[in-house]
């Protein structure tokens, strides 16, 4: 007994853990400056939280150039290319969020410097979330990207809807915390291991069981949650417009890749054998989210709550291949992975316009954008590629996106998968009717009060709008590029 | 024959003390009848033989968090009874029905449906008894599970950070005139 409880030390590769010890460097580094500069280093901060950013890039490099397989912590944490393709995915996202942070947040009157240190954070637990193949690990993470994000959504202190968007987004995502648990203490009940290989083994053989079955959704509805799917979407629209605009892009894309990322960890490796609950299950939650994401979105009139309806309806797109998760499940990971990619790029510009833009109009509302044309060409193009590239335009990005879900259901094939197939067909031309409203609005409509002084961009918002249109636009026009990336990300590791 | 005593005691603490929270009509009450069902989880740790999750529940649980309580229902005023009847939707009042209906009612079934440990498997760290618990449970968190309980040490810094910064007063506003009605 003395043997089996003596202490091994647990293997350690540092290299594998560079990504986020890298990144809680930079996190620490900020927090430490800030303490001893105070309002001094306000300027430094956002170039800071830069530089650990691309810095946190370099050992991901390095990691997909060595290209082994590494696995630690009894299978707990696992290198392979998909999560380094989802490591550098976050990364870049949130680049491009702290781009259009900036001036936003220097502008405002509630500057804080602990904002880029929530988001470092924020971006850790992201970063970790691709690795994690163990409940433990998926939590933690889930965590540590969640709860800075509740904070960063409050961040307005003095305006009522900010405290509003923190305090629905705080109390909704604990809710769905402590039901993933639940869900979790059943699936380790049963598996009695956390990791997902084990885990996978034990379920598949447990055929009829309730208990099982209870766990399986209950974790699954709390990723739903973080991923606000309908029914479980109620936060999103207001959480989204009360939290300043660069958080709310943060959100939209960041977070709910994240929570994209666990639910494939889960589905195609945990619950791999139990496509009799996962696929109905994702069948009904992909055709709703869709679908009433999309009627809502039609009737908006605030931008930013347009975006949040047409964000859900978006990930309702992204969790269609999970109802062919069995059946096709090569194609549905590299569907889904292709999409969040293409999804960040498109999303992020299209907040990172309706920033610039409320910069001189300082509204959200649809009306405003009239004119945009006259006064700001370059950013009613901008947004014209961003919106064609939502809709599933070509040669804009997102069509390849589309096509990816369209091909993961023909492999799987089937009258059930015919049937997504017609619903996501539906779904698509219904979003052109609310992307098309803007585009009116942007190009034939003069300018509410004739106001068409030019919009005044800043070097990091230019830089921002830059990086997502030649993303967005590389996706469309030569999408075997990212397509390589959907090929090399079908999960390795099954846990040890 | 000793289990099943314990466990029906244990048991009947717990409910009293669960309905107790929900029952009372002064907050301090509830937050104290808590403790009665934290305390009587403690004991059911006990009877599982997990000693050191027992000591936990009454230290962190029953001590730090319901003490918590205490001092923000206190801090808060609301130490007295409430009339609740005004933010509440009638829809509410059936939809929570509803769904307490339907939760009680998966409980009593999967209650019915597990009526043996479902697989057998043994828990992570093996079958522990008595002293070896903590000295398992050590061996977990610093092998397999260190990284996930380091970044948690990591979360809890976040999470104070956070709270600071959001509940601390912006240092360049001087002399914010309190609400109306805020004062006491």
């Amino acid at each position: 007994m003395e043997a089996l409880l003596a202490f091994s030390r647990p293997a350690l590769d540092w290299h594998a853990l560079a990504p986020e010890l890298t990144l809680l460097a930079f996190g620490t580094l900020i927090t430490v400056v800030d303490i001893i500069w105070d309002d001094r280093s306000k300027q430094a901060m956002p170039t800071l939280a830069g530089i650990g950013l691309l810095a946190t890039l370099l050992p991901v490099i390095t990691l997909a150039l060595d290209g082994t397989d590494r696995t630690m912590f009894g299978g707990a944490y696992v290198i392979d290319d998909f999560s380094l393709v989802l490591k550098a995915l976050f990364l870049i996202s949130g680049y491009v969020v702290i781009l259009m942070s900036v001036d936003y947040i220097r502008d405002g009157d509630y500057y804080e410097n602990e904002y880029y240190t929530l988001m470092l954070t924020s971006l850790l637990g992201m970063v970790m979330m691709s690795s994690s193949r163990d409940l433990i690990s998926v939590f933690v993470a889930l965590e540590l990207l969640s709860i800075p994000a509740y904070m960063l959504a409050a961040w307005r202190k003095g305006g009522a809807r900010s405290n509003e968007a923190g305090l629905k987004y705080y109390l909704m995502g604990v809710f769905a915390s402590a039901v993933m648990l639940y869900g979790m203490s059943l699936v380790y009940g049963l598996a009695g291991s956390t990791a997902f290989g084990a885990i996978a083994e034990e379920l598949g053989s447990l055929d009829s069981s309730p208990v099982a079955i209870l766990g399986i959704l209950f974790i699954l509805i709390g990723f739903a949650f973080k991923v606000s799917a309908v029914p479980f979407h109620t936060w999103a629209p207001d959480t989204y417009e009360g939290a300043p605009t660069p958080v709310t892009a943060f959100l939209a894309v960041a977070s709910k890749t994240a929570g994209m990322v666990a639910l494939i960890q889960l589905v195609f490796v945990a619950f791999a054998g139990r496509d009799d609950v996962v696929q109905p299950f994702f069948w009904l939650i992909a055709a709703l989210t869709m679908t009433i994401g999309n009627l809502i979105a039609l009737r908006q009139t605030n931008i930013v709550r347009l975006l949040a309806y047409s964000g859900v309806a978006q990930g309702g797109f992204m969790l269609v291949p999970f109802a062919v998760a069995a059946d096709a499940p090569a194609r549905a990971v590299e569907a889904v992975v292709i999409y969040m990619a293409i999804y960040a790029f498109m999303n992020l510009g299209a907040f990172t316009v309706v920033l610039a833009v409320a910069r001189k109009t300082r509204s959200g509302e649809i009306d405003s954008y009239g004119g945009l044309f006259q006064y700001a060409p370059g950013l009613a193009v901008a947004m014209t590629i961003f919106l064609a590239a939502l809709a599933g335009i070509p040669p804009a990005g997102g069509w390849f996106a589309k096509f990816g879900l369209f091909r993961a259901l023909l492999d799987a094939g089937g009258g059930w998968a015919a049937g997504l197939g017609v619903v996501v067909a539906v779904n698509t031309v219904i979003a052109f009717a609310y992307y098309a409203r803007i585009l009116g609005q942007m190009w034939f409509q003069p300018a509410p009060d004739g106001d068409e002084r030019p919009v005044v961009m800043t070097g990091s918002l230019k830089a921002a709008l830059a990086m997502t249109i030649i993303a967005t636009m590389a996706f469309g026009i030569l999408p075997g590029l990212v397509g390589h990336f959907g090929e090399v990300s079908v999960l390795s590791a099954l846990g040890g | 024959m000793v289990d099943t005593v314990v466990f029906i005691l244990a048991a009947a603490i717990c409910l009293t003390g669960a309905l107790g929270v929900i029952l009372a009509r002064n907050p301090v009450h509830s937050a104290l009848m808590l403790v009665m069902t934290l305390f009587g989880i403690a004991v059911q740790f006990v009877a599982l033989e997990a000693h050191f999750l027992a000591a936990v529940q009454v230290i962190v649980y029953a001590g730090a968090i319901v003490v918590l309580f205490l001092f923000v229902i206190m801090l808060l005023g609301v130490d007295r009874a409430q009339n609740l009847e005004l933010s509440v939707l009638p829809v509410q009042k059936w939809a929570a029905l509803v769904f307490a209906a339907g939760s009680l009612a998966i409980l009593a079934l999967l209650v019915m449906v597990v009526k043996e440990p479902v697989t057998g498997a043994e828990a992570i760290g093996g079958s522990a008894t008595g002293d070896e618990n903590v000295r398992l449970l050590a061996r977990s968190l610093f092998s397999d599970y260190v990284y996930a309980f380091e970044l948690t040490s990591l979360l809890l810094v976040i999470a104070v950070i956070g709270a600071v910064v959001l509940a601390r007063k912006p240092k360049n506003v001087v002399g914010v005139a309190p609400e109306p009605g805020n004062e006491a």
